[in-house]
């Protein structure tokens, strides 16, 4: 991996000078407590009186519930009370996904089970005892009287076979249809040289960070008043939420996300154990409730994601323009509309997006969100886009074979050019990126392409391992503002973050930012954004985050919204601060403010080395002498600022890669991986790299390895880590990140980077391998065991 | 995933283990590595009401060879194996078991008595036509590898036995082939192959319910790429695989193939060597 050498990071605090801190690999901030094994984790969190909660899920996919039976688990050892969806405080609630889409089919999600359940893994009831040993001693003993009903697993089946929907306002299953239109599809199609069709499937998978996810609610009845500690992405939006579950005055909750072991989307969902444990707390008051998931419920009742269908035709004049676009989606939305994104949150991403970085005019695609008796699926980095970029990147490599095109000459002619910026996409998106021909150049150049295909030929001739070039092309759009929003005419926009700035009474700096870090380094981000902004250093700013109580207001972390929204937010609350500390300098030394500067900590007069006021004294003043406040001046020292980039930045990007396919045992061994992406300025380099290189670590691991099975019945085949497969490092290959640049246009210029890497392996996998043995890859993963069945049982072109 | 109640005893010598575990009357388990027995309680698959821990007991790690064959203690762990020279087959086929933590801590004799039919060890000791120690209340037996294992995740040790060593014969020339997923998955196929003087043992593991030998008779002639083919062909012929997640049934035939045909490839470089 390319990256800046951290070794240099210690040399921009000279004293006396400024350096901007942004751009440069400075020191971590969070890294002395999560490298040494001391971070402050929800599982870390001990309190008085605490008990522990186990939850019993449904080993059956689709049933009525016909009763449950609790005395025996009241009876073990230890078990304090067992809480079912009948209990009077948790029957009223449900979770509710609300949109305005019209069609869209409202359905309710209960916290613990009510009526009958609807996926394997559903929670049907959850104990309460000392620990978590006794927890799930108690969990056994509960007795659930199940009576079947027809599981539906697959969300392609014919409707005609529902017997038994998974919800009754739902007949046949589906929850949400939206047809996206632009010029006349049909009328392209009939014009162009050649039409491509394909039909492809891509694998539920789902996150899985390390931590999974994990609460403590804690309910004091003294003043009412309900703390919920959570490994969530989203604070501020669950304790708007569970406010309105819960009927509690939005002040009278804090919702607090500690540091937090990964997160990727799955931590971005109010989940109905989330709200089945502070349900629970304020029926036992004064008594903490504390629930760690494990690995097993993880991977049976976290959200899960991708499981997709694709239907396509592509229309392609003979100079290779691509004309025509049609696509039929289904996307598998699992047993309920996830809160609070809903059952759109894929579908509609994969109709707005499929088009990705090409131009087009002409363009139909029907998307559907089908309820199924699966997990619910919810978001995860990259939301639906690995598939689309599958799907609209296998058009174009069966474009180029129909028409005897180089397949990187025939993306490179559909690109979206500077010229044409702002885009506006057939999906009316506006694009506001032309990098793609930048990231492709660039790519190319790295990657070598000319020696790989020279390479390709010679082992061709030469009867060798067959080798096959993989490319994808994506536009990741990133700090959606509220003209974007993310999410489906939800009853809420996601467009703004909120900081404050706030200069202490000694000189230092504390940030309270409403964004949150599930490890991505915000902590660092953050600082080196106010630090620059304000004038002060690196060193200087302390950040706190992930506290209802101590920030404003942040929607938190999706939509690799963070570094763009939030750090906007930091950059204006810092710049703003900035002008009361210089406002207050001058009046103190009777200088224009127009002459002043504030840099490293101290107010120049613009030209001058030699200081006239320390921020340390301005603060002073500005706290503890108010007897020199000049007239006018209000003591104290902070700021707060919105932002919203009401659009938000695409951020272009670039895959290549070389792999090389074993006949006789469909291993695939990666041989080289480039990527190139433009995230506009770069605040830190080497947090940059990690989250390409970590989103494409994730990405492999989704075209390769990673697949959630449900079996006809609905149980998961995959329940644990032996058979849903991750990489591990010995997967992944070593990887070339490189970087082209044009700014955004936001206070920092960045485009955000949290996804994109997710976006390209899918196709560049499925391409490669196409491309090595001269076969369509239609199915993902692409395991050694398909690849095999590709050479050896048809599939041949 | 937390784990049942359970009595915990640690055995002070190998006599002790077997009173506990006969005390225990068919609800006892033995606790060595842990690496199988552990996960299978946290998931509460397996709820022993008793643990015998036979972690402490002296005298049980050692790993010599006498006459040909190594001898190695039932505590022997799988680092130690893939660390020693005395007998490089299981040397090999050590390196190949799952990540440096869990080889720190897995036994070869829980290895054994687990039986999974896609674990490496297995294949070793039927490959080299080895034998237990197996210690009870009535004494101790030998049991040979052919009669070991009974089917898949079952073998010839009773509930109130314990392996208490192991022989492997050392061959010589030997090969260890495997497909896996990924770096330290269980092996979609695996194949161990010995040659012992004119005889070759070649046994493939993941196909069937216990590590399969295939009949491949003496060798009458030089072990050159076209018997190997042929060898191998007979070994894909031979094996009635399973399909599931992993692979199908054609899949990991095709695997049994090439796995054995890379194995002799390694038999047939291994270099003659001085007797041990």
């Amino acid at each position: 991996m390319t990256a800046a050498d951290p070794s240099t990071a210690d040399e921009h605090t000279t004293a006396g000078e400024h350096r901007p801190a942004t751009g440069t690999p400075v020191r971590r901030k969070e890294d002395a407590r999560l490298l040494t094994g001391r971070g402050r984790f929800v599982s870390d969190l001990v309190l008085p009186r605490m008990r522990h909660v186990a939850f019993v899920r449904s080993p059956i996919a689709h049933a009525r519930l016909d009763g449950i039976e609790v005395a025996e688990a009241l009876d073990v050892d230890g078990v304090h009370a067992v809480f079912t969806g009948r209990h009077p405080t948790i029957a009223p609630v449900s979770l509710r996904a609300q949109s305005a889409l019209p069609g869209y089919v409202e359905t309710d999600q209960p916290p613990l089970a009510r009526g009958k359940v609807r996926f394997t893994g559903e929670a049907v009831a959850a104990v309460v005892a000392d620990d978590r040993y006794r927890a799930e001693d108690g969990a056994e003993a509960v007795i659930v009287d199940y009576d079947p009903l027809r599981p539906t697993v697959c969300a392609w089946t014919d409707p005609a076979e529902i017997t038994d929907p998974v919800h009754d306002e739902a007949p046949d299953n589906l929850l949400l249809s939206r047809t996206f239109r632009a010029g006349d599809v049909e009328a392209a199609l009939a014009a162009a040289d050649v039409v491509v069709a394909r039909e492809l499937t891509t694998n539920r998978h789902g996150g899985n960070p390390i931590e999974c996810r994990a609460g403590v609610a804690h309910f004091e009845s003294a003043d009412r008043r309900l703390t919920f500690w959570s490994g969530t992405q989203v604070p501020h939006l669950v304790r708007t939420q569970l406010a309105e579950l819960l009927g509690l005055p939005e002040g009278d909750i804090r919702v607090v996300a500690p540091d937090v072991g990964g997160g990727f989307g799955v931590k971005a969902v109010l989940y109905p154990e989330d709200v089945a444990l502070c349900l629970m707390a304020i029926a036992t008051p004064d008594v903490p409730l504390k629930w760690v998931e494990d690995r097993v419920e993880h991977l049976l009742a976290a959200t899960h994601a991708r499981d997709h269908r694709y239907v396509l035709r592509a229309g392609f004049a003979a100079d290779g323009a691509l004309l025509a676009v049609t696509a039929d989606v289904w996307c598998n939305t699992g047993a309920y509309s996830v809160y609070p994104w809903t059952a759109g949150i894929e579908p509609l991403m994969a109709g707005g997006l499929l088009t990705g970085p090409y131009k087009l005019a002409d363009y139909e695609c029907t998307v559907r969100g089908v309820a199924t008796n699966t997990s619910p699926s919810g978001p995860y980095r990259g939301v639906a886009r690995p598939s689309t970029v599958f799907a609209m990147e296998a058009l174009m490599d069966s474009g180029a074979r129909a028409l005897g095109m180089d397949p990187v000459a025939l993306r490179r002619r559909n690109l979206i050019l500077p010229a044409d910026i702002p885009y506006r996409m057939p999906s009316r998106l506006v694009d506001d990126s032309g990098a793609y021909e930048a990231c492709l150049d660039r790519a190319v150049e790295v990657f070598g392409l000319e020696a790989w295909r020279s390479e390709q030929a010679r082992r061709r001739g030469a009867g060798e391992r067959p080798l096959g070039i993989g490319v994808g092309i994506y536009n990741e759009l990133t700090g959606l503002g509220r003209a974007a929003s993310a999410g489906p005419r939800m009853p809420f926009r996601t467009g703004h973050e909120a900081c404050t700035v706030r200069v202490n009474p000694d000189g230092a700096v504390t940030v309270f930012s409403g964004v949150t870090s599930q490890g991505q380094g915000l902590e660092t981000t953050m600082a080196q954004v106010v630090a620059d902004a304000l004038g002060v250093d690196y060193d200087a700013v302390t950040v706190r985050y992930g506290d209802t109580d101590s920030s404003l207001w942040g929607f938190g972390a999706f939509s690799s919204r963070q570094a763009v929204i939030g750090g906007g937010a930091a950059n204006l609350a810092g710049a703003h601060v900035r002008e009361k500390v210089l406002a207050l300098a001058g009046a103190l030394r009777e200088v224009d403010v127009a002459d002043l500067d504030l840099r490293g900590g101290q107010v120049h007069v613009r030209g001058q080395e030699k200081p006239v006021i320390s921020l340390a004294e301005v603060a002073r003043v500005a706290y503890l002498q108010s007897d020199r406040l000049p007239e006018g001046f209000e003591p104290g020292l902070e700021g707060t600022k919105f932002y919203d980039p009401i659009r938000g930045a695409f951020a272009a990007g670039a895959q290549l890669a070389a792999l090389e396919v074993d006949p006789t045992t469909g291993e695939i061994g990666v041989l080289a991986w480039v990527c190139v992406e433009d995230a506009g300025t770069i605040v830190h380099p080497v947090i940059v790299d990690g989250q390409i290189a970590g989103s494409i670590a994730q990405g492999i691991g989704g075209a390769m390895y990673e697949h959630l099975v449900y079996d006809d019945e609905g149980n998961l085949s995959t329940g644990t880590l032996l058979d849903y497969l991750m990489p591990t490092s010995g997967e992944i290959p070593e990887l070339t990140i490189d970087h082209v640049s044009t700014p955004a246009a936001n206070p920092t210029g960045v485009r955000g980077v949290g996804e994109g890497g997710t976006l390209a392996p899918n196709a560049v996998v499925a391409g490669a391998v196409a491309d090595a043995l001269g076969v369509e890859v239609d199915d993902l993963p692409v395991t050694p065991a398909r690849v095999w069945e590709l050479v050896h049982g048809g599939g041949a072109r | 995933m937390k784990c049942a109640r359970f009595s915990y005893h640690r055995a002070v010598d190998v006599a002790d283990a077997v009173t506990a575990l006969a005390e225990a009357d068919g609800e006892g388990k033995l606790l060595a590595g842990g690496q199988s027995l552990v996960p299978v309680m946290a998931l509460r698959m397996a709820a022993p009401e008793v643990i015998v821990d036979v972690n402490r007991i002296p005298g049980l790690d050692h790993l010599e060879v006498h006459d040909g064959v190594l001898r190695a203690g039932a505590l022997v762990r799988h680092a130690a194996l893939a660390g020693q020279t005395l007998h490089p087959l299981a040397a090999a086929a050590a390196r190949w078991i799952g990540h440096a933590a869990i080889r720190s801590r897995g036994t070869l004799a829980g290895s054994l008595a687990h039986a999974d039919p896609s674990a490496e060890l297995p294949a070793v000791l039927r490959a080299c036509d080895g034998a237990v120690h197996v210690a009870g209340p009535g004494g101790s037996r030998r049991v040979d590898a052919a009669a070991l294992f009974t089917g898949a995740l079952q073998s010839d040790v009773g509930e109130d036995e314990m392996i208490t060593a192991v022989e492997l014969p050392c061959p010589d020339a030997w090969g260890f082939a495997e497909f896996a997923r990924r770096h330290g998955d269980f092996a979609v196929v695996s194949v161990a192959a010995a040659r012992f003087g004119s005889e070759l043992r070649i046994v493939v593991g993941g196909v069937a319910g216990t590590p399969h030998l295939v009949p491949a008779g003496d060798l009458d002639g030089p072990l050159d790429d076209a018997r190997v083919a042929s060898l191998a062909d007979a070994a894909a012929d031979d094996v009635d695989p399973p399909s599931d997640l992993h692979g199908s049934a054609g899949h990991r035939r095709a695997l049994t193939r090439e796995m054995t045909r890379r194995a002799l490839a390694s038999v047939a470089a291994t270099p003659a060597r001085e007797p041990v």
